[in-house]
């Protein structure tokens, strides 16, 4: 009895009971899992009040459309990932980053790559992934790490990397390309 | 798959297509198991960098926010009509949100109120979890309230509190009754749940200050009992 009183609820479990109206595990959820997001969100976004909109989004929607959760096609917490990278992205390509000067756009521009670079240094050696881009060319591996880490799009990526478009994109679908390929 | 599908899977995960190119992607993926796949297992892997952001401590304003925008359970879309309206369930759901707000610092700990006229249903005494000492006395009314004797001085360490649990149904996990921090005689207005049963177990853990941040006992029993009604 005891025992079952500390067996954690998993985030599938939650998900079942929200698409059941259940408030109460979707605060658990929140209680589990919104700080991650946060961070996940505000590592793309960069402002807190933005990184919290993101997830808030991301909570009603998943109130309102926990029945579509399918667990054969991925866990629950790649779901909420997804869900709140997507509307993280959607926020920086309707342009809801601050505008900023010139020069404060080319220091945080060197800023993202740190970002992106700090993200890489802190996989685990063990990981596949790790693995699959240290086996990249440097620059493609900067490239790809550049648009998902901090949600560059291919024309931000080319000027922070100080490269034509054309190059960026090229980099960028090789670089995916031979990801997958080590990933598999 | 072809490589021009497998570079746009990639550009896909990297957030990279337009919007009407996401939306065709995805419309391609509904239709080919081969791309879906290919998406998930590289979303898969790249969640990992993802999982390098270190994360902030959940707000209790972003779920007040949340909260109030998601209006009453019962008109909740979510809510399938397929489930018959169950107003005892629904009333353990609500307990369990309300140790859950416990937990986030909103907090319903009515503390002292001094004494009570009413008879206790149940009566649990609470042993230690190691040499079986009586070290508190738990006595559940009618109303969810709840008169917890100490027996013995539990040691708290800083930034910690002593949070109360019970475990009325197996199936839906322990719930929070509230959180104190000093070893003295206080009542507290605990969730909405059906009425104490005989065996219901009651248990004393240490949290984090605030309460358990997940809304289940995460530090050590401290002490447990199961109740009893009294002659």
């Amino acid at each position: 009895m005891l025992h079952a009183m500390h067996q954690p609820l998993t985030t599938e479990d939650l998900i079942k009971r929200i698409a059941k109206g259940d408030r109460a595990a979707l605060a658990l959820l929140f209680e589990a899992e919104s700080g991650r997001l946060v961070a996940v969100a505000q590592r793309l976004l960069r402002r807190r009040d933005l990184a919290e909109e993101a997830v808030q989004e991301t909570f009603l929607a998943l109130w309102r459309r926990a029945a579509s959760f399918d667990a054969t096609k991925g866990t629950g917490r790649g779901w909420l990932t997804v869900s709140v990278r997507n509307r993280s992205l959607n926020m920086l390509r309707d342009g809801a980053r601050i505008d900023h000067e010139d020069t404060d756009k080319l220091a945080e521009l060197g800023d993202r790559m740190a970002d992106a670079l700090a993200a890489y240094e802190a996989l685990s050696a063990r990981d596949a992934l790790r693995f699959c881009l240290t086996a990249l060319d440097e620059k493609k591996r900067e490239a790809v790490l550049l648009c998902y880490v901090t949600g560059l799009n291919h024309g931000e990526a080319a000027a922070t990397m100080q490269v034509p478009l054309g190059t960026m994109k090229s980099w960028v679908r090789r670089g995916v390309m031979a990801l997958q390929e080590c990933l598999s | 798959m072809t490589q021009e599908e497998m570079e746009r899977a990639g550009e896909y995960v990297l957030g990279l297509l337009g919007e009407a190119e996401a939306k065709s992607f995805e419309a391609e993926m509904a239709q080919s198991a081969a791309l879906a796949g290919a998406v998930a297992r590289l979303r898969e892997h790249m969640a990992a960098l993802d999982d390098t952001a270190a994360p902030v401590p959940a707000n209790p304003d972003l779920w007040r926010r949340i909260e109030a925008q998601l209006g009453p359970q019962s008109q909740s879309p979510a809510q399938p009509t397929s489930v018959p309206a169950n107003d005892n369930s629904r009333l353990r759901w609500l307990g369990m949100a309300a140790s859950v707000f416990g937990a986030l610092g909103i907090g319903y700990l009515a503390g002292m109120m001094g004494t009570n006229q009413q008879q206790p249903m149940m009566i649990a005494v609470l042993m230690s979890d190691n040499g079986g000492q009586p070290g508190a006395i738990v006595e559940a009314f009618a109303d969810d309230s709840l008169r917890l004797v100490p027996l013995d001085t539990f040691a708290v360490p800083e930034g910690r509190v002593l949070e109360i649990w019970t475990l009325h149904d197996p199936a839906i996990g322990p719930v929070s009754l509230g959180t104190f921090n000093a070893s003295q005689t206080i009542r507290l207005t605990g969730p909405d749940l059906p009425p104490p049963q005989s065996g219901q177990l009651y248990e004393i853990t240490l949290e984090p200050a605030g309460g358990s941040p997940i809304g289940r006992p995460t530090g050590p029993i401290l002490v447990k009992g199961f109740a009893k009604a009294p002659l």
